[in-house]
């Protein structure tokens, strides 16, 4: 009787130092991938500590915490960097190009999306070559083309210039979107009498809001992160975006750090402040134009 | 009928666009390569003289082998660092969520800032890098990162790499989650380890993820501009001179419209081809395993 307790509990003791030794081990591997995840983030946590400090803390403890919380560096970088504005340009370039985009895609994408034929293969293959095709092929054309337009250093022209880049996923995600639409929802308003028009306006495009949203933050993230295409075609200081503005007052010789690592916080900052709040959705919205 | 016609024209505002930005200029980016186009003037037709010269100078082909080099060393890196924390944070539903997000934010950011953020850290004055070797006491292996034209290539590398893990890892998360929980299930009753599952069950049922991450990774980094331009101009030496580079370079630098339109179409088919080629063997791997 005795021994078959002892026995059982034994093996409760052995059970439960496999237990512990497993929490152990897991803590530890939580442990290592969350400190991994923290070195990669090492730079971030670096670009704000080193946006504080003084030219003088930088050249004595190059690696040391500020001593307080200057903000000189802040004021000089926005003052030269002309930040508020360049906001501002990035803010209506990103609006515009979101009407443009989302308005000839979602259009191009319902014909698209309803007739399987040789026109809308041939419609489709253009847009994936458009998707594929980087964007250093038609650059030298597009600043000819520009340039002999008159939309060198326009609001106009930018825009334009952004919209072609994206107007290709836009097709695609609205295609796949509509297609998956129920056909009986457009047959009733036909009986109704509605045009084309009308059952794209009134029934269609009401159902398109997420892949909209989710375009949208694409078309954000390109206008606010882009540069070959702003350094290209705008030279006008007043018409910069955020990243051009950064560029043009760090520059690119004998770099001051004092200027930079506020003009790189001040440039990324309102992004990451979108992507710690829409999060979710811009990733899984990469993921889905990943795999397109 | 009719109706059905006439919904194409719906198309029209959309292939408006594309045909002035898109289909027009890559046409224009052929019909100048052959030509000496210098941006304003008569352009004369020079027939293959752009392409003899790329092909026959040492310094073109260096810039290509510099782009490929450099593709090969980031893609390779990506896949394997995107697998390893997508492998992880698979094991770690509980950690998951939060670093997904934390390694994905560098790609949020511009490579204008980053390349800045990393040209500091890699700077040999007060520059982070260097001082944090010295503070761990491997002040030996303090390096002039950028300066140096036998590190800069991995230098920038390096940045490029940093940016994007947290990419690959995303998409690699999501192959993860497609695969089926009875098999990871059956492969944990079988007894087998952590690194056993990995190698035998997942990898091989990763095979799209990885056609998917590599394809992209690849056309992505084949046309680099940004992080070489801001970090190192280039240099030194023309260590990290990218076909990009050189084409903004002869476009602004040189106004040489024709030769930056052949040097343009060098890398459109450098891209189509390795796209192919990639696209191919990775697809016929996904079937073997």
């Amino acid at each position: 009787m005795t021994t078959a307790t002892d026995i059982r509990s034994i093996d409760r003791v052995e059970v439960d130092r496999g237990h512990i030794a497993r929490r152990i081990k897991s803590v530890l591997v939580h442990g290592l991938v969350l400190f991994l995840v923290a070195i990669m983030l090492l730079p971030l946590f670096y670009m704000v500590m080193m946006s504080f400090k003084t030219s003088t803390e930088i050249a004595q403890d190059p690696l040391g915490l500020p001593s307080s919380l200057y903000l000189g560096n802040y004021m000089n970088a926005l003052a030269s960097m002309g930040y508020v504005r360049s906001v501002l340009n990035s803010l209506g370039i990103t609006i515009s190009v979101i009407v443009v985009v989302v308005l000839a895609g979602a259009m191009a994408a319902y014909p698209l999306a309803r007739i399987q034929n040789r026109i809308s293969r041939i419609i489709v293959m253009i847009m994936a070559l458009g998707l594929a095709t980087p964007n250093f092929v038609t650059i030298t054309p597009i600043y000819v083309i520009f340039r002999d337009l008159g939309l060198l250093d326009s609001y106009v022209g930018i825009v334009l210039a952004f919209a072609s880049l994206k107007l290709p996923l836009a097709v695609f995600f609205y295609t796949g979107f509509i297609a998956a639409i129920p056909i009986e929802l457009e047959e009733a308003a036909r009986l109704e009498n509605c045009n084309n028009w009308q059952v794209f306006w009134h029934v269609i495009r009401p159902l398109l809001a997420p892949v909209t949203a989710t375009l949208s933050l694409f078309v954000m993230l390109m206008v606010w992160n882009d540069f070959t295409y702003p350094l290209l075609l705008l030279t006008d200081k007043d018409k910069f975006t955020v990243m051009i503005a950064v560029y043009r007052s760090v520059g690119n010789t004998g770099i001051d750090p004092t200027m930079l690592f506020p003009a790189a916080v001040l440039g990324s900052l309102p992004l990451l402040i979108l992507f710690a709040v829409f999060q979710r959705r811009i990733m899984s919205g990469a993921m889905a134009g990943a795999v397109k | 009928m009719r109706t059905r016609f006439s919904l194409y024209l719906f198309t029209i505002p959309a292939l408006i666009v594309l045909i002035v930005f898109f289909v027009h200029p890559i046409i224009m980016t052929f019909n100048m390569s052959t030509t000496n186009f210098a941006g304003i003037g008569e352009a004369k037709e020079i027939g293959w003289r752009n392409y003899e010269r790329i092909f026959s100078r040492d310094r073109y082909l260096r810039e290509i082998w510099v782009t490929l080099q450099f593709t090969v060393i980031v893609v390779a890196s990506l896949t394997v660092t995107g697998l390893f924390f997508a492998a992880m944070l698979h094991r770690l539903p509980l950690i998951r969520n939060f670093c997904r997000a934390a390694l994905y934010t560098p790609a949020m950011m511009s490579f204008v800032v980053v390349g800045y953020i990393w040209q500091f850290i890699y700077s040999p004055i007060n520059g982070g890098l260097n001082v944090a070797l010295t503070d761990l006491g491997l002040g030996a292996l303090a390096q002039n990162w950028l300066g140096d034209p036998d590190i800069a290539l991995y230098a920038v590398a390096f940045t490029q790499i940093w940016m994007f893990s947290g990419f690959t890892c995303a998409i690699f998360l999501a192959g993860f989650a497609g695969i089926p929980t009875e098999i990871e299930e059956a492969g944990r009753l079988e007894g087998a380890s952590s690194w056993q599952r990995f190698r035998y069950l997942e990898l091989p049922l990763l095979g799209p993820s990885i056609t998917v991450s590599v394809i992209l990774t690849t056309i992505g980094t084949l046309k680099t501009f940004e992080l070489p331009f801001i970090l190192t101009k280039g240099g030194p030496d023309g260590a990290t001179r990218t076909l990009s580079i050189e084409i903004i370079d002869n476009l602004f630098g040189q106004y040489k419209f024709g030769f930056a339109s052949a040097l343009s179409i060098v890398m459109l088919i450098i891209v189509i081809a390795v796209a192919m080629v990639q696209n191919k063997v990775l697809r016929d791997r996904e079937n073997v395993t």
